[in-house]
């Protein structure tokens, strides 16, 4: 045991610079996986922010909406008094909810307006510098748009050809900021006086409120089944790119790891042989090539660890509008995908070896 | 040929598998950046596809509103009698459009909803590929979507919370994030109300799109006016501007792992072979053929990578199209030539440590045994 020489290290430690560039490969293709996974979860934990944060228990909107975002529900405004006189409702508030493009420094930013009644529930439930609005020109918008674009408390800027002055700064959503502004301003944008998009409702018999409410022909929704709704929304849409992006990390993550075992044993041809020679078999000849492979991809996953955190650090300083998380599935995505490319690279080396004629002993290297 | 022996060549495919790899794993790599490339030019055609087949020459919008994806607008119906008014004007209609829902039991689709004049047509696809305009009550549903929800001419589905009857199916409505659905602009105000979110406008003959699109501006207060070429390429750079940055982030990391890849098979292809170069030397070389022979072989790891990529690239469209298919995979020229470009510069780069080994190796070399 202890006299055994470790080959398939010795092999791969003996060219530090080639050892450093295959890790360096394998690490970027781990690393790959690890960013999309660490959008993925990041757009999954931001998706839902308004619906986590805004306290309601329960979303009345116009019949046939399943989403907060994208599908715009318009109902009336009276319906509120229906809501609020029903004798469950704790509390109950308007909402409207809209996506629009600004632009910022000539470049087009997407935006959430949220439109609410000052004082009431729907509004910014975070607001770490200035206040919430209360004027129908305020807007209260989130921190990384703020710093994206140079807004600060008193600036202004036009949305749908009217002008807003920052009022306070606070919270954002997954890769757009919400805009939070008077529910009057949204009337106003839209030219929809007496129309609401949702309506909060506060209660502590959600399914009482709901079976009462639902029966006045208003779709009503509970926090999560809207969140669950906008997420498989946004799921269906970019699963398959991002599918095909891990599969093309994990390809060629296997080709550079194969690449470098592959080149490691070919110039290693004639010791290899020697081995032969003095009697090892096709298997011990196979435990070599995986042993590189798998060492290659420990080295790989390692230093796809660094990437990531160093790309993490750098992605989120420069672009703060995305959130890139690691989580314990992506780690372990990662471990698994590191594993597959060393097996799956061990094939060609392995074949190599294997067929390895002991004569190449006394060849010229 | 003339007795010359390409050492570049020989080096880089005298071990077969070796070489595929090295080939396999740039053109992979590439194929990451090709591919993403092809998904934004596949989702820039669809998002505006809707405006460049449009017989409107100028579209007015609320002020302050420049696209329609992401976007909301609203303008009085007065505007459009408004427009009509203007001189150099043909015609001119209102368009009603908002998000929605299309759904069909528990099947959704986020889509478009647009309601238009059914009469004249020019608010609507271009194409209908079966069926017929809709009537009160009815609705065309773009193929993609009707193939994805399973549904056909005369089947129900339900858009802003109403049943309407699919009367046809139209084309080039579907994108990467919704579908489009057309209704009658009745059917729209009734559920809606009366405002319209653009008006669409046809120029008189002799009159330009521009010099339309200035009449109009002058003519209609608190509206954003813009020729159907400024409002295609308005909607085009929300995609632009969205996807930018993931786009970059993607691609330096294609890049920086074809650059590992050839660095890889130049590690192997010349270091291992200092024996050789020093035979080479011995026999007079220059460095500037050792070097040559060096780049050589990066450049043939590059261009066959860059090959390779574009095939896989194609395969690989195909794929996701078949997979999803409201996503096009469209592999612009200018796209492989950019790729190509970089993938240049970064075989320049990955030469830089075998260039640097190989011009100081020594012509005794050849007589040693390495």
């Amino acid at each position: 045991m202890g006299r055994r020489v470790p080959l398939a290290r010795r092999n791969l430690l003996d060219d530090p610079r080639r050892l450093i560039v295959s890790a360096a490969g394998v690490g970027l293709a781990i690393m790959l996986i690890l960013l999309l996974d660490g959008l993925w979860a990041g757009v999954e934990a931001n998706v839902t922010s308004y619906e986590d944060n805004a306290g309601a228990d329960l979303y009345v909107a116009q019949p046939g909406t399943h989403n907060f975002y994208s599908a715009i529900s318009v109902i009336p405004a009276a319906a509120l008094d229906t809501v609020r006189a029903d004798p469950g409702v704790d509390w109950a508030a308007q909402v409207r909810g809209l996506f629009s493009i600004v632009e910022l420094h000539k470049r087009k930013a997407p935006v959430y307006l949220v439109g609410f009644v000052p004082g009431e529930h729907g509004g910014p439930w975070e607001i770490r510098q200035g206040r919430s609005p209360r004027a129908d020109d305020e807007v209260a918008i989130g921190a990384v748009m703020a710093k994206r674009h140079g807004l600060d408390l008193g600036d202004t800027f036009e949305i749908m050809g009217r002008r807003f002055t920052v009022a306070g700064i606070g919270t954002d959503a997954f890769m757009f900021s919400f805009v939070f502004m008077t529910h009057n301003a949204t009337d106003q944008l839209l030219r929809a006086p007496g129309t609401t998009s949702f309506i909060l409702v506060g209660t502590s018999d959600p399914n009482g409120v709901r079976a009462r409410l639902g029966a006045t022909g208003l779709a009503v929704l509970d926090s999560d089944e809207l969140a669950r709704n906008d997420l498989a929304l946004i799921t269906r849409s970019f699963s398959v790119p991002m599918r095909i992006m891990v599969g093309v990390a994990l390809a060629v993550g296997s080709l550079v790891i194969a690449l470098a075992a592959y080149t490691a044993i070919v110039e290693r041809r004639r010791e290899y042989g020697i081995v032969r020679a003095i009697g090892a078999g096709g298997r011990d000849l196979v435990s070599i090539a995986l042993r590189q492979t798998m060492m290659l991809s420990a080295a790989g996953l390692v230093a796809g660890g660094l990437f990531f955190l160093g790309a993490r650090f750098l992605i989120t300083t420069l672009r703060p509008q995305f959130v890139v998380l690691a989580t314990t599935g992506s780690v372990t995505r990662a471990i698994v995908a590191a594993l597959l490319m060393g097996l799956a690279a061990a094939i060609l080396p392995a074949r190599r070896l294997t067929r390895l004629e002991p004569a190449t002993a006394y060849r010229g290297g | 040929m003339n007795g010359r022996v390409s050492l570049a060549r020989k080096n880089l495919f005298q071990d077969r598998r070796r070489a595929l790899l090295a080939v396999m794993g740039v053109g992979v790599a590439l194929l990451l950046v090709l591919v993403l490339d092809g998904i934004f030019a596949g989702a820039m055609r669809q998002v505006t596809a809707y405006m460049k087949e449009s017989p409107a020459d100028v579209f007015v919008s609320q002020q302050g509103v420049r696209t329609m994806h992401m976007s909301t607008s609203a303008l009085p119906t007065e505007t459009v009698e408004a427009a009509r008014k203007v001189k150099g004007v043909a015609w001119a209609e209102g368009l009603r459009y908002t998000t929605g829902i299309i759904g069909v039991g528990e099947e959704r689709r986020l889509t478009y909803v647009l309601g238009y004049d059914t009469a004249t047509g020019r608010g609507g696809p271009r194409r209908i590929a079966v069926g017929r305009a809709p009537g009160p009550g009815q609705i065309l549903v773009d193929k993609i979507a009707a193939d994805e929800l399973g549904v056909g001419i005369g089947d129900t589905v339900t858009v802003l919370g109403r049943p309407f009857r699919v009367s046809g199916l139209s084309r080039n409505g579907t994108n990467i994030i919704n579908t489009t659905v057309f209704i009658g602009g009745d059917d729209f105000a009734r559920l809606r109300g009366p405002t319209v979110a653009y008006v669409i406008v046809g120029a008189g003959v002799g009159i330009s799109p521009e010099q339309l699109a200035r009449r109009l501006g002058s003519a209609l207060p608190r509206t954003t006016v813009q020729t159907r070429a400024e409002f295609a390429t308005q909607e085009g750079r929300i995609i632009q501007d969205m996807a930018a940055d993931v786009m970059n982030i993607m691609s330096a990391i294609g890049f920086l792992i074809a650059l590992a890849v050839v660095a890889l098979t130049l590690f192997g292809s010349t270091l291992g072979k200092l024996r050789e170069y020093g035979v080479v030397k011995a026999l007079g070389a220059g460095p500037g053929r050792l070097a040559a022979t060096v780049a050589v072989q990066a450049v043939w790891s590059i261009a066959l990578g860059l090959a390779v990529a574009v095939v896989l690239a194609l395969v690989v469209g195909i794929v996701i199209s078949s997979l999803a298919t409201n996503i096009l995979v469209v592999l612009e020229p200018k796209s492989i030539m950019r790729t190509g470009a970089a993938a240049v510069v970064i075989g320049g780069a990955a030469a830089i440590i075998p260039l640097r080994r190989v011009m100081r190796v020594d012509p005794a070399t050849a007589f040693r045994r390495l």
